[in-house]
């Protein structure tokens, strides 16, 4: 493994001013609880210890990250409320910073809250006899697009949120 | 004596680097030596050592100083040190200041050396400013009663007692419950050496009620203290137990007629006994005792049922007794009231009260009993059937910021004992597990018995579950994460018991109260010194033992009980007790009886006389000299000044307070 680079470190760590990092003595209560370990290997107490240790920019640039289901599992049961959650949040947040490898879903998902102010678009529908709707033939009311004043507010918070 | 004609001598400890390495000694020495009054300033390596302490008393013989600035660690280690060095040469103790240029100038500023010399000089000044102003005190002796009050009839409670009673003093022991015994008396086992708590605790037990100087009071609770050191005045309120403990034989014959079940407190619920019964299997005394909330006559207040009454043929019960204060003399109190077990609900993940085959390990000690609610046999709550696999989870409750942050210190240990009972009862076709974060083995003989554990092929997993699930038939599963194989383990298990960790008891606030005993941030009571006088409450007289202090085992419990005895047989063996002259002192003539030093004074020791002056009733206040701690409150809050402290007189204050604020330049001026 790499270097640690404990300037990345210390970018982590100023963007978690209330949670104690430092503090996680590895009981590995959040990895046997994690709901993205089974599938995805996700294991909250490592990305702790990594960070701890300043392995931050693999982190960054791995997909592991991305992988949190954000169930706040972890937060909950943490008995030194060191918040596995809250870090990967912040490496996230640094991923995008630096305008590295960030999943196109997330990209996707921005753009289209952007767009149409939902986060899932509307479905259309399809009965047991296989007949298909969508929201105009079941005259239901046409959902108009978000305000502009939305979008810049939408914007804004992102930049805030990133910092 | 007028402040002017004073000569200090000022002395600076290099404390080896722990302060000289930070401060500039020799600058501070060269301020000082300019400073009115000052005629002479020195430092040293190790002022509190045997040279250092000779160069303090040789310099007041030739120089006739009358008053000493010591600027050295805090005055909680070493004031009283100096204070006898200065006494050998023949001044008097309270002419000592001590300037604090350890943990109030070099630890906390040990980055910034040439500020941190500024602030000890300034620290200097004011020490010097006030020594000026001290006046000689004396200290008083009072008569103090050769006999304790013990609190707690725990293991800690018990072997105080005993300690204190075979050294000649009359002991009073306090026991909430129906018996003593405590904690240890539920246990099965003792680690690290497999004891039966109960063969080791039994004859102490015995040895209490057999003991002529140990007044043996069960049933019972402290209701009142009044007094001081020496001289504390103590109500007991003895509870009715409608039975005659002279005439009870303890045949039991009583309980097998009640028709009244009640839950088995002594057995953590997990069976019933009824409203007439005996506390324990060991009970001392053995007497039966009535439980008036359950007991049909009691409840209705009526002549019904009435079995036990008729079946008894000592006639010892007696339905019309009465609760009885009984007033005591006592010259210290000893509190050993011990704590509780965690309630492992708290932690709804676990499913503890949700799932029957979750349970706590003080449980798990009452169903591993010869003389518990199974006969010993280890078995599933939920079936009854003997369990195929066994989890232990550590730390329930502690190393936790939700509930709380200190190491229980007995839960490693006590899960390592359990795990090697369920061995040596179940055989070797049990599979037995042990989830943990650290495991703590630091005791005496403990590393031994965790080897004895792994010898018993006892599984180790280093990693804490998150949740527990049961299935319909009450078998639980849960998933592990482990530190060593970096596998997420799937666990089935018939029994999971939680090693739930030491809290303090909920009444302990009361008790706090009621003692004038302070507790630490923890909740537990808190000592006078966490290394120094671990033995003591704050609040002399009153001492403590075992597990009210902290979370304890045995060996730390009975060791801890064995001091403080030992702390009260020093102090009470004269008959008599020095107090420290830091008392407040009422000048009668500005008080105008408003009370407001008796609203504050936490250790009562103000009383409002009334006085006739010029054919007027006035209301004075009086200092209980005695029962005053010299913690100042008063004088602070009276509105006429008319309260001084001596030792920390307005003058005194206010002349450290002007020099902190004004720098005294010109020598021999004031």
């Amino acid at each position: 493994m790499a270097k640690p680079n404990l300037e990345s470190r210390g970018k982590i760590l100023a963007k978690l001013s209330e949670i104690e990092l430092v503090n996680c003595f590895q009981c590995l209560k959040c990895t046997s609880g994690c709901t993205s370990l089974k599938l995805l290997e996700l294991k909250p107490h490592e990305i702790i210890k990594l960070v701890n240790l300043g392995f931050v920019d693999e982190l960054a640039s791995s997909d592991i990250i991305w992988t949190c289901a954000t169930c706040l599992k972890c937060v909950q049961r943490c008995p030194q409320k060191a918040s596995p959650y809250h870090v990967i949040i912040a490496l996230r947040n640094l991923t995008a910073e630096r305008e590295a490898k960030v999943p196109e879903e997330y990209l996707k998902a921005v753009s289209q809250i952007l767009e149409t102010g939902l986060a899932e678009t509307t479905q259309k529908v399809v009965t047991k006899k296989m007949e298909t709707f969508d929201r105009e033939s079941l005259k239901l009311p046409k959902i108009n697009p978000p305000k502009e004043s939305f979008q810049s507010t939408f914007l804004k918070i992102l930049e805030e949120k990133g910092e | 004596m007028a402040a002017w004609m004073t000569k200090v001598g000022v002395y600076v400890c290099h404390c080896g680097l722990n302060i000289a390495g930070v401060v500039d000694v020799e600058k501070v020495v060269e301020y000082a030596k300019n400073l009115p009054d000052v005629a002479i300033a020195k430092h040293y390596t190790y002022v509190c050592s045997e040279p250092g302490q000779r160069m303090i008393q040789e310099d007041i013989q030739e120089h006739g100083l009358d008053r000493i600035v010591i600027a050295t660690c805090s005055p909680q280690m070493h004031e009283e040190t100096f204070r006898k060095t200065i006494a050998e040469a023949e001044l008097n103790p309270y002419l000592l200041e001590i300037v604090n240029l350890r943990e109030q100038c070099s630890w906390p500023h040990s980055e910034e050396p040439g500020k941190a010399t500024e602030k000890a000089k300034e620290l200097v000044r004011m020490g010097i400013a006030r020594v000026r102003l001290l006046e000689p005190l004396e200290r008083r002796k009072v008569s103090a009663e050769k006999s304790v009050l013990v609190v707690g009839g725990g293991i800690a409670g018990i072997q105080a007692s005993l300690d204190l009673a075979d050294a000649g003093l009359k002991v009073y022991l306090v026991e909430k419950a129906p018996s003593i015994g405590g904690r240890m008396a539920q246990l099965d086992k003792t680690f690290p050496t497999l004891d039966c708590s109960a063969c080791i605790l039994t004859p102490k037990m015995v040895d209490i009620a057999k003991h002529p100087n140990i007044k043996l009071l069960t049933n019972a609770e402290v209701t009142n203290v009044k007094g001081f050191v020496g001289n504390y005045e103590v109500s007991v309120l003895k509870k009715p137990g409608y039975v005659d403990g002279d005439r009870c034989v303890g045949c039991e014959l009583c309980t097998k007629v009640c028709p009244v079940k009640v839950p088995d407190k002594f057995n953590e619920g997990l069976s019933q006994t009824r409203a007439i019964s005996i506390y324990s299997p060991h009970a001392v005394p053995k007497v039966a005792i009535i439980n008036p909330n359950y007991c049909l006559r009691l409840k209705c207040d009526k002549d019904v049922c009435g079995k036990c009454l008729e079946m008894c043929e000592a006639k010892a019960i007696n339905f019309e007794q009465q609760p009885e204060t009984i007033q005591l003399k006592v010259g210290a109190i000893v509190i050993a009231v011990g704590s509780e077990v965690f309630d492992a609900s708290k932690m709804p993940e676990f499913g503890y009260g949700r799932f029957q085959n979750v349970i706590s390990n003080i449980e798990f000690e009452r169903i591993s009993d010869a003389s518990g609610p199974t006969g010993g046999k280890i078995h599933c709550p939920k079936n009854g059937e003997p369990p195929k696999t066994i989890v232990f989870i550590q730390c329930i409750g502690s190393r936790d910021k939700r509930f709380h942050e200190y190491c229980c210190r007995v839960g490693c240990m006590v899960s390592l004992k359990q795990a090697i009972l369920a061995r040596e009862k179940l055989g070797k076709n049990v599979n037995i597990y042990v989830c943990f974060n650290d495991l703590r083995a630091f005791g005496k003989g403990y590393e031994e018995f965790y080897r004895r554990a792994r010898d018993l092929d006892i599984n180790f997993v280093a990693g804490l579950p998150s949740e527990i699930r049961s299935t319909a038939d009450g078998s639980l599963y849960f998933d592990v994460y482990d530190r060593g194989t970096n596998k997420l383990l799937e666990m089935h298990s018939d029994l999971v018991v939680l090693a739930n960790g030491l809290v303090p008891s909920s009444d302990l606030g009361k008790i706090s109260e009621l003692f004038h005993a302070s507790r630490s941030t923890d909740d537990f009571l808190l000592e006078a010194h966490p290394k120094l006088r671990p033995l003591e409450s704050p609040t002399a007289g009153i001492f403590l033992a075992g597990a009210c202090q902290g979370p304890k085992d045995i060996p730390d419990s009975v060791a801890q009980a064995s001091g403080a005895a030992a702390k009260i047989i020093g102090l009470l063996s004269s008959g008599e007790i020095e107090l420290e002259p830091l008392k407040a002192v009422v000048d009668k003539d500005l008080c105008s009886g408003c009370r407001m030093c008796e609203f504050v004074c936490p250790y009562v020791a103000i009383e409002m006389k009334t006085e006739i002056v010029d054919g007027i009733e006035r209301l004075r206040a009086e200092v209980v000299e005695a029962m005053c701690q010299g913690c100042g409150l008063c004088g602070s809050a009276c509105p006429a000044s008319a309260i001084k402290l001596q030792h920390y007189t307005d003058e005194q204050v206010l002349a450290q307070v002007h020099a902190a604020l004004v720098e005294t330049k010109v020598k021999g001026g004031r």
